[in-house]
């Protein structure tokens, strides 16, 4: 395979299976990670892929952005369409009729993995299918114009917990779905950001060497939900993972290892005064996200301690 | 029965706020005792991509039609650029109405645009800068559109406004103001100005060709959309300070910033697909691109 060698000497895959003139928004966080995902996932790799932006935008009908084989499932089936073509595969590799290790990938969005999705995503991993989840978060069903889902933060206004004089917007805290995840004891579960790309296509190199299910949550900056600026896409997201809002961890095998851990965490500000969804929180509701978010990320960094 | 129906059709950019545009005109007519609809045309188009938003105002009898405008009486279009990419005066009707945003002079726009319609002019996006403070000029663009054909009194328009922004009504309803007062209007010609642009029009098969059960066999055939339609600004590099990292390229959302043929390891974004996000301007480490306005 061709490659381009880029940033630090490290080498990115050069073939685009996810081809441009795709629908997504200007400034993009989340195709942004789909694409670097599919090229590192190459050529053979059937891709199941739940209703949401990534859907919408790569698949208008008559077109397809996709260079490799994908299948659009509803939100709730994603994970079990990706264990029946795991299971068909394995079935006929038994009767030697299919000879290649093709990777099954099932893809959605936080709303597909965190709501509507996630009795099957758990059927399917705790049935052990070999099968790579990546749930593409960008805190909202933007699909349908923002929308509070379980993977809202804290305070964040949405379409549907709006903030006024009676809210404060979203009053619950984001759902932990890595830590959901990785109480199935699968193989191999990380966070990654496509602000650190070469750190994502680490991470997706690794579960695709994984025997058994392996499940990455990719944070996707989103301006048109956030309500940031299209070119601050990549800064948010490295903000995510300075401020200790969205970590940046892998769990192999049980073991916690933090892949990007500042010496002092920047204050949540720098995060959220980017970001038209937090402008109206006071300051005394962004001291208890600050609290809470230093505490997880103290917790975080004890369980990355413990070997 | 008479037809008393007056039809718009407004174009502008996902985030630009023409569907706004087209409620508030609309309600402006209810609350004159008009028959109103205002509605947009749906598609996957985000945030950037032209969009499309329409009217149907009648003084005497309720209006049945619910279809997308084909034969607008008038057309607004909010954004410059879309003049030269959209066929903006498809179906407009004889002494008709064009209403433009553009930084030119009426008779710049006329040489380009004119024809039988009347014709006006306005630098919305130089009043919504100045009185807003960004570039949205939906409720800018209403003034101009009231000035040009008097569709409805612009003090009609101050209650739905105020309903729809709250505090930010003064300003917005300043900017509508001052682009009524500031539009310039052109009465029709009989000749329409020769059309400097060829319109490319994708050809997508047709629901009879489409396979069973929605399979797309060609893969990658998105890659006809011309997404570079959306932008508003365009990245440009001075490739004697690149350092040739790759960051542009790894960070592009659109995979469209590819290495430059011919020249050894500089990287160009692909203009047929490039929407402007302005990432690998921000992203740069030697300020190698920056983003410049489209003309």
């Amino acid at each position: 395979m061709e490659k381009v060698i880029t940033m630090e000497k490290n080498e990115v895959p050069f073939e685009e299976y996810l081809a441009p003139g795709h629908r997504a928004c200007t400034g993009c966080g989340e195709m942004l990670a789909v694409r670097l995902i599919a090229k590192t996932l190459g050529d053979d790799v059937i891709i199941a892929n739940a209703t949401g932006c990534v859907e919408i935008v790569s698949s208008p009908l008559p077109t397809t952005s996709w260079r490799v084989p994908w299948i659009h499932t509803l939100f709730e089936n994603t994970s079990a369409v990706a264990s029946g073509i795991e299971a068909g595969m394995k079935a006929m590799t038994r009767k030697g009729r299919y000879s290649r290790k093709t990777k099954v990938v099932a893809m959605g969005g936080d709303g597909a993995t965190a709501d509507i999705g996630i009795q099957s995503l758990s059927g399917a991993l705790e049935r052990m299918h070999e099968f790579i989840y990546i749930c593409f978060d960008n805190e909202a069903y933007m699909n349908t114009g923002v929308q509070r889902s379980s993977a809202t933060p804290f305070g964040a206004s949405t379409t549907t917990s709006p903030a006024g004089k009676q809210s404060i917007g979203q009053m619950t805290w984001k759902k932990n779905l890595p830590a959901i995840v990785a109480a199935h004891d699968i193989p191999y579960v990380a966070t990654a950001c496509p602000s650190y790309p070469l750190d994502m296509i680490n991470k997706v190199e690794k579960a695709m060497k994984v025997k058994g299910p392996a499940y990455i949550h990719v944070l996707s900056v989103c301006p048109t939900g956030w309500h940031s600026q299209s070119n601050a896409t990549i800064n948010l997201g490295r903000l995510a993972a300075l401020t200790g809002i969205f970590p940046l961890y892998e769990i192999e095998q049980g073991r916690y290892k933090l892949n990007v851990d500042p010496a002092q965490l920047s204050p949540i500000e720098e995060y959220t005064k980017l970001q038209g969804r937090f402008r109206h929180l006071p300051p005394e509701v962004l001291a208890s996200i600050q609290e809470r978010v230093t505490d997880e990320y103290v917790k975080l960094k004890k369980k990355a301690a413990e070997v | 029965m008479k037809d008393t129906t007056i039809e718009i059709r407004w174009h502008g950019r996902g985030g630009q706020g023409a569907v706004t545009s087209a409620e508030l005109i609309a309600m402006a007519a209810i609350a004159e005792g008009e028959y109103a609809q205002a509605f947009p045309s749906f598609g996957p188009e985000r945030r950037g991509a032209p969009v499309l938003a329409f009217n149907r105002i009648d003084n005497a009898n309720p209006i049945r039609a619910r279809s997308s405008v084909i034969n607008p009486d008038i057309v607004a279009v909010l954004d410059p650029g879309l003049l030269y990419i959209t066929d903006v005066v498809s179906g407009l009707k004889q002494n008709g109405t064009l209403i433009v945003n553009s930084p030119k002079s009426l008779v710049d726009i006329k040489s380009e645009f004119g024809g039988p319609w009347k014709l006006a002019v306005v630098n919305a996006t130089a009043i919504a800068r100045e009185l807003l403070g960004v570039n949205i000029v939906n409720t800018t663009m209403l003034g101009a559109v009231v000035k040009a054909t008097g569709i409805i009194k612009m003090e009609s328009l101050v209650e739905p406004i105020e309903e729809r922004f709250g505090a930010r009504a003064k300003r917005n309803i300043d900017a509508c103001a001052k682009a009524y007062k500031e539009a310039e209007i052109a009465e029709p010609v009989a000749v329409r100005a020769r059309q400097k642009r060829e319109f490319q029009v994708e050809k997508w098969p047709a629901w009879q060709e489409l396979l069973p059960g929605c399979v797309v066999i060609e893969a990658g055939s998105a890659s006809q959309y011309r997404t570079g339609d959306w932008k508003s600004q365009h990245p440009e590099s001075d490739y004697s300070k690149c350092i040739k990292c790759g960051l542009c390229y790894i960070y592009c959302p659109e995979g469209c910033i590819v290495p430059k043929l011919g020249e050894e390891g500089f990287f160009e974004a692909d203009m047929y697909y490039c929407k402007g996000c302005g990432i690998c301007a921000q992203e740069c480490p030697k300020d190698v691109i920056t983003m410049v306005e489209e003309s």
